[in-house]
């Protein structure tokens, strides 16, 4: 058989398809006499967009519409128009939309005249190739351009077998997918490794697919859904992916000088803490939250590989959570190797410093660290497992090693209220020297998190996110379980404190580039060195146990806690004494308090800053 | 030991490096190399250096703009001008892989031009003119690699002298997408 696999937009133009690498090994490991080939749409698209609108089009408007505007739909609505043969469809409700809410979009309204023609040619292109099989991979803003080409490769050879699957795919969206377009045949829900091989072997052998768990298929006129099965597919049978035909894709693209090129690998799938304790606003491990790991040793072999064929030196993984083996069996040896790689990893806030400090120097310098909030309590309310104590320190420490961390700060919690955040907010102005979060941020009701699958958490009232009535022509019923996103009605803050929240992390950001705190040790004193935004500069001089307790409380301590250590370190004072200096340490903007706990905010290291995107 | 090369006379003080004395960037020789070698393993470690520049470039300035821009240049004012106006941190890095090395090159504003060097007597030649090198020492094989190295901008010969420009990133700026 011949199999084409398919990456519509917006999949990123820096990145391979870690989906298409892994299919294509699957399908040839699993079925060596089938051939294999990609199809690249996404950087199509690129290129198709650049040579048509003569240059104006541009990869970087690719980013603003398909994946800075994910919460918004445009990359969907740019090719709803292809879907539904109507070059004006949603147009009106997109721009409605979008003047509520102070949207912009006019690159996606430039590009949705070329979607009809990109769809028309990207049909040519893979008929060429004389597929037996279609398989298109979606996840975000894949779908409407995925069921575009589908649409218009069954409507030009209907003998042609259709499938998708990926993450827009699991559970109930991938059902719904498939019985309102008839024109895709199968839908794989859930993992492929097992459930692809085993549809293509029933597609050769014209059997019914009743036995694929999960699988989405056409009884007659009727839309039938196989149970999905609870079992997931071991680390031992996810291979390593296969980038050759996007490297070959990339390598006659023009979009390749306007892109810097990234590796993806795949270390780990579902989650250890939410195996645990689910985070109540995330859902992002859909249906399979069971934690499995690639041994290190074999993750390691997969990134030398790769490596070495590509000669890319940034390596972008996809796990939601690091596994902390990772520390002992991973990171030391991409250390080790002395090259200068570039990784990009998702960890858990209740790192240690020398876990951090190993992190920059297996140049695991860009991480997301879920910090999510800097109040204890609204972090108990999500189950997150850390304080806000702990995140301070994450975010100071990162400054020590000089790791871009990446961080949202959420709200918008059931059960919290003004006086969660007004202690925090006053202290966000002795912060401004770390790293802030990318804004203030009201948390969106995901399907498959906590809040989602029981409305009694606080969102009982839900309906499929505004958005989805300009990228789809469904009734709402029929959204409501195909989409990902919905619209609530707002719990937790609100009015003046949310206003305040936000303009005090608007001024954070405003401030940060040119704000230090920075300790010094000159001999037997502790130098703070003070350069906050917003503070008089200055020198703040501390010897004996007073410069002992600004180190104490690097760890964060409460006051009976650091008398403690202090005392037995052998220094000597009252514990009324240590309470008065530590309350002028606070006023002076050098501690941060969660509860009874205190952590110094100085930093060691002072990493070069720049802004973002440089010049 | 600060770790930096000792041909250049300085002082550290936490991440900040002064000069004794100014450097020739005249590129009549040996001094010029040094100097380029010790501005960029300053701009590798991440450090700010102060430093004064004499001389008159005999070669194309704007090879230098990735280096920190000198507080004096008395030759031309314009010229100190142009390279102020140039240089940012990390417009110009290599780092190194398993048997190649990879640069990208900001030096012309609005591109960003990524190379890969993966022949091995280019790689070589590369890596051992980090050391500033006399030009008469290299080897036939290696002096055709510096006549590439050098129409890529990625070394300045002169004088006699041959030095690698890009450094390499031993610290990642923050954010470290930002280059």
């Amino acid at each position: 058989m011949r199999v084409h696999l398919v990456t519509m937009p917006w999949h990123p133009l820096d990145l391979p398809s870690l989906q298409l690498g892994l299919l294509n090994r699957i399908v040839r490991e699993a079925r060596p006499g089938d051939e294999v080939t990609e199809f690249h749409g996404s950087l199509r698209w690129a290129e198709f967009l650049l040579e048509r609108s003569g240059g104006r089009l541009r990869p970087a408007d690719c980013v603003e519409v398909g994946s800075d505007a994910i919460f918004h739909g445009l990359g969907d609505w740019v090719f709803s128009g292809a879907l539904y043969d109507d070059p004006g469809w949603g147009l009106a409700r997109l721009r409605d939309y979008a003047s509520g809410r102070g949207v912009p979009v006019e690159t996606a309204v430039a590009m949705r005249p070329y979607a009809a023609p990109f769809v028309d040619a990207c049909a040519t292109e893979v008929l060429a190739a004389e597929p037996d099989v279609v398989g298109f991979t979606t996840t975000f803003m894949q779908n409407v351009p995925s069921l575009a080409l589908a649409r218009e490769l069954k409507r030009r050879r209907p003998g042609l077998t259709i499938v998708l699957g990926g993450s827009n795919c699991d559970g109930p969206m991938g059902h719904a997918l498939h019985r309102n377009h008839p024109f895709v045949d199968h839908v794989v829900r859930g993992e492929a490794e097992h459930a692809f091989p085993a549809l293509l072997h029933h597609l050769d052998a014209r059997t019914g697919p009743a036995d694929v768990p999960g699988l989405c298929w056409w009884d007659g006129p009727v839309s039938r859904a196989n149970p999905e099965t609870r079992r997931t597919v071991p680390p031992a049978d996810i291979p390593s992916p296969d980038y050759d035909q996007w490297q070959a894709a990339l390598d006659a693209s023009p979009v390749q000088e306007h892109i810097h090129p990234k590796l993806v690998v795949e270390g780990a799938r579902g989650c250890w803490w939410g195996e645990k304790h689910h985070c109540t606003f995330c859902g992002l491990n859909g249906s399979a939250m069971a934690f499995r790991a690639k041994p290190g040793e074999r993750l390691w072999a997969e990134i030398d590989r790769l490596v070495r064929r590509h000669r890319i030196l940034d390596v972008v993984t996809v796990d939601n959570i690091i596994d902390m083996a990772y520390f002992r069996d991973f990171l030391p040896r991409v250390a080790a190797s002395g090259w200068d790689l570039r990784l990009h990893y998702e960890v858990k806030s209740n790192l240690t410093p020398a876990q951090l400090r190993l992190l920059g120097d297996s140049g695991t310098v860009h991480i997301q660290p879920g910090i999510e909030s800097l109040g204890s309590r609204v972090l108990d309310l999500m189950d997150k497992g850390v304080t806000g104590a702990r995140n301070v320190r994450t975010l100071r420490e990162c400054e020590n090693h000089a790791l871009t961390c990446s961080w949202n700060l959420l709200y918008g919690f059931p059960g919290e209220s003004a006086d969660d955040y007004t202690p925090v907010i006053d202290q966000l102005p002795a912060l401004v020297h770390l790293q802030p979060p990318s804004g203030a941020h009201r948390i969106q009701l995901e399907r498959f998190s906590p809040h989602f699958t029981d409305p009694g958490l606080g969102f009982g009232k839900r309906r499929p996110a505004q958005m989805y009535q300009h990228v789809y022509d469904l009734p709402e019923d029929e959204l409501g379980d195909l989409v990902y996103l919905f619209d609530t009605e707002d719990a937790g803050i609100a009015g003046p404190v949310e206003q305040r929240l936000t303009d005090a992390v608007a001024a954070w950001r405003a401030g940060h580039a040119h704000s230090r705190l920075l300790f010094e040790e000159a001999g037997a004193e502790l130098l703070v060195h003070e350069r906050r935004h917003g503070r008089p500069p200055g020198t703040h001089r501390f010897a004996g146990w007073r410069a002992a307790a600004l180190r104490g409380l690097e760890d964060g301590r409460t006051v009976p806690a650091l008398h403690r250590l202090l005392t037995a370190d052998g220094h000597g004072m009252a514990v009324q004494e240590l309470t008065d200096w530590v309350r002028q340490a606070f006023a002076l903007g050098l501690l941060f308090r969660d509860g009874a706990t205190y952590v110094s905010l100085p930093t060691w290291g002072e990493p070069v800053r720049l802004p973002e995107g440089g010049r | 030991m600060s770790g930096l090369p000792g041909a250049v006379p300085h002082r550290l003080t936490g991440r900040r490096v002064e000069t004794a004395a100014p450097l020739d960037i005249g590129g009549t020789g040996r001094g010029t190399a040094e100097a380029v070698c010790f501005l960029r393993e300053c701009q590798g470690r991440g450090l700010r250096v102060t430093w004064r520049a004499t001389g008159t470039p005999g070669y194309d300035p704007g090879i230098l703009h990735h280096l920190p821009p000198p507080a004096e240049l008395p030759a031309s004012l314009a010229l100190l001008e142009a390279w102020r106006a140039d240089h940012a941190h990390g417009i110009l890095y290599h780092r190194r892989g398993p048997d190649f090395v990879t640069v990208l090159d900001r030096r012309e504003r609005g591109t960003a031009v990524r190379l890969t060097l993966d022949h091995p007597r280019l790689v070589a030649a590369f890596l051992r003119l980090l050391e500033p090198t006399p030009v008469a020492a290299l080897d036939p094989a290696e002096r055709e690699a510096l006549g590439l190295l050098t129409a890529e901008r990625l070394v300045l010969a002169t004088g006699g002298w041959a030095v690698t420009l890009p450094p390499r990133l031993r610290q990642w700026p923050v954010p470290c997408t930002a280059i």
